[in-house]
């Protein structure tokens, strides 16, 4: 299938290339990404980039996907240099092992952008910019949606949390739990953040971990979880045991943290969309082959979500 | 077994602790962990962490058969991502009933073909399995294109589906119920049937059992049919308890099924061992983690205590056997 658009894509290529004319203002932007249909969010991410290079006229777009696979992914850089692309955008399987390969890239002289995920920082000098989500912002905002309720209930002075990470060893999860460590004592000094556990981004060893903080700590007002999947279910914990009233924030809202959330069981998350995560890497290729100015970290927005304003959100996808 | 055990002076105390060490463990380390973590042994918790284990429970069930009979099934973990998926999928689609019928055949389907490759046309199940652990991670994706999948929210407290992981009866937590139930009935089969002892003399000794007239490959592809079953009852239960399922909800499953039938005794060897034991390994498992997360222990500390009492519980268990805590032959 990822074969056949690559042939699809070189073939309408070469056939423009034919023509003459329309050539010219065509650029060639070949994707590799991490491993799509292993989640939600990249299978999204993957339509939503397709649909808007075909929405695009100036842009021709090769599509990869390395299947999680880091050897796979150098080899698809390698046949993208080969195949002479304008750009490369690269969603990192592994953020120090692209970089040999991204490095012949640039030596090629083409333009690489990082997306999602940033690479290792030896690798910075030869990219032109990291297109994604700030993910020490998104922890440092679940800190003040956290604090904004304590504030509003007026227990800023005693409350006590926990927090859930995502996968240890994960940079998502190390930026998240780092934004939001940070910014607590800054904006709710006095609120005590009980323990750290990971929950693995898994929903059920979520709740595992969350039955066993509810067995240990009789007080617990909020929870802290990495993403929605493991805020459902530390939220899902909650309800077996009958503690009612914690305040529960996550991140990468999922549909059903909105739909916990419309139910108000669900404090406030971050609005994270992979379709603006596509939209935000073909664009910065884009401005990078015209010649615009990019900040070398392009962030998209990344705004808070709570039950207050939850209306002027669509329901993800995901 | 006994001429094993023997070796050490039949009826007394070495003997008695080589044949019941890890029931002996299991006690020590409750009392210890008991007396050490605050709220360990509080019914709530006791409780929580029975239920938790429950799903992995089960699941090593059905492995500890197939671990009898001289194979391995590392096709697990992923197995039971697929089965929760699609029984959570199917549930809003043609119902729960329709659901756990589908899942429960497809699923048994998948342990058919383990069965085949590994029964009759006798191949390793090592490498059986472990393929069919990424062949069966693929078929997940491929059924759920990597959505997760969710019972709607608005039926989530009135669906009859939700008793399997949150209902419960006479007080007892309903995945309690079944992983007890489950092992009772699969213990009875293992230990008092004509089934469970060709289970036993085909991991024994193979070429005897043949000798003896037990259709070696019918044994070995029921084994993979019951371990398939089991992992159907857990993908209900996880389903159930869940409300959901991500693609990857079972990934790691089958090292934590393995550890615990390990850690129970049973031989990877296949033809000694019992259902019973694998019961107390499972549960010293979970009991370890919720120790050691009630102590507040970083996770990595989890995973190297963890891994360190399985090991020396394989030393143990070996060292009781031939007697001797090193190796006789350097």
């Amino acid at each position: 299938m990822k074969l056949r658009n690559a042939l699809a894509a070189t073939t309408a290529v070469a056939a423009l290339a034919f023509s003459g004319a329309a050539a010219a203002e065509t650029y060639r932007i070949g994707i590799t990404q991490n491993n799509v249909g292993v989640d939600s969010y990249q299978t999204t991410y993957e339509q939503a980039f397709i649909e808007s290079a075909e929405a695009d006229p100036d842009v021709e777009a090769v599509v990869l996907d390395a299947g999680g696979d880091v050897a796979r992914q150098i080899a698809q850089i390698q046949d993208l240099v080969q195949q002479q692309v304008d750009a490369i955008i690269i969603w990192p399987t592994q953020g120090k092992a692209v970089v040999p390969a991204v490095r012949a890239a640039h030596n090629a002289g083409i333009p690489v952008v990082i997306t999602n995920s940033n690479i290792a920082e030896e690798g910075f000098e030869f990219i032109k910019s990291f297109s994604g989500p700030d993910n020490i912002t998104q922890g440092s905002r679940a800190a003040e949606i956290m604090c904004d309720k304590f504030k509003e209930m007026g227990i800023e002075n005693e409350a006590q949390i926990v927090q859930i990470s995502g996968q240890p060893g994960y940079t998502t999860a190390i930026e998240r739990a780092k934004g939001f460590e940070d910014r607590l004592p800054e904006v709710c000094p006095e609120v005590t953040l009980l323990e750290t556990q990971p929950g693995d981004w898994n929903r059920e060893k979520s709740q595992r971990v969350m039955e066993t903080f509810l067995t240990k700590y009789d007080d617990i007002d909020g929870v802290y979880a990495g993403d929605d999947n493991m805020g459902v279910g530390a939220l899902n914990a909650a309800k077996a045991a009958g503690r009612e009233g914690i305040i529960f924030v996550g991140a990468t809202n999922f549909a059903v943290g909105y739909e916990a959330m419309g139910r108000g069981e669900y404090w406030g998350s971050i609005y994270q969309s992979p379709v603006d995560d596509a939209k935000n890497a073909l664009a910065t290729a884009k401005a990078i082959l015209t010649g615009e100015e990019v900040p070398f970290l392009n962030y998209f927005d990344t705004p808070k979500i709570t039950q207050d304003n939850m209306d002027e959100f669509t329901k993800p996808v995901f | 077994m006994a001429a094993l055990v023997g070796r050490l002076g039949n009826g007394d105390l070495k003997g008695l602790i080589a044949r019941n060490g890890i029931f002996i463990a299991f006690v020590v380390f409750m009392i210890a962990f008991g007396i050490g973590v605050d709220r360990f042994l509080t019914f709530q918790n006791l409780e929580n962490v029975v239920k938790t284990t429950a799903i992995i429970g089960v699941i090593a069930l059905g492995v500890t058969v197939v671990v009898l009979s001289g194979n391995l099934d590392l096709s697990v973990g992923s197995m039971l991502s697929f089965g929760t998926v699609m029984v959570v999928d199917l549930h809003d689609k043609i119902g729960p009933g329709a659901g756990i019928l589908v899942m429960m055949i497809a699923v048994l389907a998948l342990g058919a073909v383990n069965g085949l490759l590994i029964g009759f046309l006798r191949l390793n199940s090592l490498i059986v399995t472990l393929g069919m652990l990424s062949a069966i991670q693929g078929l997940t994706l491929i059924y759920s294109g990597g959505k997760n999948v969710d019972i709607d929210p608005s039926t989530q407290d009135t669906t009859w589906f939700r008793v399997f992981g949150r209902g419960e009866i006479a007080g007892v937590d309903m995945p309690i119920i079944i992983f007890f139930a489950l092992a009772v009935v699969i213990g009875m089969i293992v230990a008092y049937t004509p089934y469970g002892r060709r289970v036993y003399a085909v991991g024994g000794n193979p070429t005897a059992a043949v000798f003896s007239g037990i259709r070696r490959n019918r044994v070995v592809f029921s084994t993979y049919l019951v371990s398939a079953f089991c992992v159907g009852i857990a993908s209900i239960i996880l389903g159930s308890r869940v409300m959901g399922s991500q693609n990857t909800v079972g990934q790691g499953y089958e090292l934590l099924v393995l550890a615990g039938v390990i850690l129970g005794g049973t031989s990877l060897l296949g033809g000694s061992g019992s259902i019973l034991k694998t019961v107390i390994g499972v549960l010293i498992l979970g009991f370890i983690q919720n120790g050691l997360l009630l102590l507040g222990y970083p996770f990595f500390a989890q995973w190297i205590v963890t891994w360190v009492v399985i090991i020396l519980a394989v030393w143990l268990d070996v060292a009781a056997k031939r007697g001797r805590l090193l190796s006789p032959i350097a």
